[in-house]
């Protein structure tokens, strides 16, 4: 690749969520890490819950969050198997505010309207100092299930989330989300629901 | 006139388990399609052999395969098909099933590889799908009852336009140009417009809908009336709320209801929405005193910018820049299964920046379909305003798509009520009708309407399925 793609590629893709430095581990059970550990799990009870508006005050007005594609790649090319470019979800705050607002807002979100139940499972919560003082990078586990209408078949979607998670005035502000997938072909008729 | 069935093709009119024939459940006079078509599995069988192995079907666009030996797996119909680009440059499309035993010769969606190399016993083809060898071909390994040129991969025909990559199994059917037909003329203003081409700005979104594939494909022949209902939020807090009054009140969508739409006897569909008052509106003066050159230079084309135009003016007839600064086509559909998206988007900064979009809803049985959109750029579009629209796409269109996730959540409940004793034999209509052929100075071919958005084009869809449907073998 010459100069002039990687200077596209670079526009085209997000910017890259700050690496985990495995020195700078906050142990379990620590107040910050418990700390964060609440606020993930209230993060999960509001969009379970449909509280779109008090989820919106966590995201933070810097907030990039995406969701790559996920290819099917050889072993010894796994890094190619996170495409970044098209993604599923590409967003920033203003764009996520317009998607809350489609919910919340109008009375024709059909996509969500009637609502998915979802239940969201957060679990295997690491969560790493970074070289901003009020930033953390926190990765987990999330398993979605999503149920709609009066169908029995869930639609799960099983990821693991990358995120910084900035502390504001005592409060915890979500400043970056990459999910990656599990699936290269989704098995939900849309993303209409946040992960 | 009424529409007869010649008798010829009474004969390959398809006969379903009941002893049902697929023209007893389309009428063609009354413009009406009984619902049982939309999901019942002995027409899916037929559709396969008679639609898919037939038509020519979009699986990639050249960008994806740059160098030689890449290649990118894709589907046509319910066949995995690889695509590859050979040493010569040249690109093929081969069936991805192994003539040995039947394993899927590559499992990856993508790679590069000179030869591809079956991992259950090792036989090994060209790019080009031809028959290398078995690994122990001195024990007999593939025998002498058939020869190297037999056991090759089945190859497809391949027609390559604008840089996106068709084939079809149909060694005998039509040529892609008489497939395309008078929609080329129209598809070309869109998919072909520079000299350096449009590229892929990555590989496609994926995701499974519980849903017949047509249901997806018989909107995609152009339906306008259900943007201003199932889309009604993008007049409510979308990109259209807070337009001015000049181009229609906002909240009110009705006046992207406006313009020509164009149809062919191939089921091909374009919905050619007037510019006229975002022109006005962008440069303050009436679009009628502006000259074709002009108009594009205030209102590019999505993915066009203002320095590019004299590019199209240098590529373009008279006629079709005619179409593309006033009608441009913005949404329609390519018969069987695809869809493609051409848009302007109004931004909150008073701008429009376009999305160029290319869905294909592969049948994965009688009740799911898979949505793959590809998101497209010029590969001339500067860098800047190639993120912008690849964004907007992500945001407005496919996977989380905050227009498209009202239709993929629409498709299943139709797919379901297909299936209900009663509701099988409910209708569903086509009755809104053009009462004109067109503007007088229309300078495109092919069937046209002008006006309201109308239903002719997603019927001319219906008429082209009945056509190949009942088509002799
Ligand atoms: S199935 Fe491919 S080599 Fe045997
Ligand atoms: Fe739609």
């Amino acid at each position: 690749m010459n100069q002039a793609m990687l200077a596209e590629l670079k526009l085209l893709e997000p910017t890259p969520v700050p690496p985990v430095d495995s020195t700078q581990r906050l142990p379990v059970g620590s107040d910050i890490y418990n700390e964060i550990v609440m606020h993930l799990y209230d993060e999960a009870e509001l969009l379970d819950d449909l509280r779109f508006s008090e989820w919106l005050e966590t995201l933070a007005e810097d907030l990039e969050y995406n969701v790559p594609l996920r290819h099917t790649r050889p072993s010894r090319e796994t890094d190619k198997s996170v495409i970044r470019t098209v993604q599923h979800m590409h967003d920033d705050y203003p764009s996520m505010r317009l998607r809350l607002m489609r919910l919340t807002d109008t009375n024709s979100a059909w996509g969500e309207d009637p609502p998915s139940r979802c239940r969201r499972l957060v679990s295997n919560i690491r969560a790493y100092i970074t070289s901003n003082s009020n930033e953390y990078r926190v990765d987990s586990y999330m398993l979605l299930t999503r149920s709609r209408f009066d169908s029995d078949a869930f639609d799960l979607i099983p990821c693991k989330r990358h995120d910084v998670l900035r502390r504001e005035n005592g409060k915890w502000k979500l400043a970056r989300r990459e999910v990656i997938l599990d699936q290269a072909v989704l098995g939900t008729p849309n993303l209409g629901i946040f992960l | 006139m009424a529409d007869t069935l010649h008798p010829d093709k009474l004969q390959s009119d398809p006969v379903l388990r009941d002893g049902t024939h697929l023209s007893d459940l389309i009428d063609m006079d009354m413009r009406e399609v009984k619902m049982r078509v939309l999901s019942d599995p002995d027409l899916y069988e037929i559709e396969m052999k008679k639609i898919f192995a037939r038509c020519w079907l979009l699986v990639g666009h050249e960008s994806e395969i740059p160098n030689k030996g890449d290649f990118i797996q894709r589907d046509m119909g319910s066949d995995s098909v690889i695509v590859a680009k050979d040493a010569k440059g040249d690109i093929h499309v081969s069936l991805n099933v192994c003539p040995h035993r039947g394993m899927r010769i590559t499992t990856l969606e993508s790679g590069n590889a000179s030869s591809h190399v079956c991992i259950y016993h090792g036989w090994a083809f060209k790019p080009n799908g031809d028959f290398i060898g078995s690994p122990i071909a001195s024990e007999c390994m593939h025998g002498t009852m058939r020869s190297k040129e037999e056991l090759g991969l089945r190859k497809a025909r391949v027609a390559i336009w604008g840089g996106l990559i068709f084939a079809t199994f149909d060694q005998d059917g039509p040529s892609f140009e008489e497939f395309m037909g008078d929609a080329k003329w129209y598809f070309d203003t869109l998919f072909d417009r520079t000299d350096s081409g449009m590229e892929l700005l990555g590989p496609p979104q994926r995701f499974n809908i519980r849903a017949n594939w047509k249901t997806a494909c018989e909107q995609s022949a152009a339906d306008g009336f259900h943007t201003l209902t199932l889309h009604r939020w993008l007049a409510e807090v979308g990109p259209y709320a807070k337009k001015p009054d000049a181009e229609g009140k906002g909240g009110d969508l009705s006046p992207e209801m406006y313009g020509c739409e164009v149809w062919t006897d191939h089921g091909h569909a374009l919905r050619c929405i007037e510019l006229d008052r975002k022109i006005a509106r962008l440069t303050g003066k009436d679009p009628d005193t502006l000259t074709v050159e002009e108009k594009l230079t205030a209102l590019p084309p999505p993915g066009i910018t203002r320095e590019m135009v004299p590019e199209l003016l240098r590529r373009f007839s008279k006629e079709q820049l005619e179409i593309m600064a006033w009608r441009p086509p913005q949404v329609g559909g390519f018969f069987p299964n695809g869809l493609f998206e051409f848009i302007y988007l109004p931004q909150p900064d008073g701008t429009i920046v376009g999305a160029m979009a290319l869905h294909v809803y592969v049948p994965k049985g009688p009740d799911k379909l898979e949505f793959t959109n590809y998101i497209f750029a010029e590969r001339d579009t500067p860098p800047e305003l190639k993120a912008k629209m690849l964004r907007l796409s992500i945001q407005m269109l496919g996977t989380s798509g905050l227009v498209e996730q009202d239709d993929s959540d629409t498709w299943p409940h139709q797919t379901l009520a297909a299936k209900g004793a009663v509701s099988k034999d409910i209708t569903l209509k086509y009755q809104a009708c053009y009462d004109n052929k067109g503007p007088e100075n229309w300078p495109g071919p092919g069937h046209v309407g002008e006006g309201f958005t109308k239903d002719d084009t997603q019927w001319a869809w219906w008429r082209y399925y009945h056509e190949l449907m009942t088509a002799p073998d």
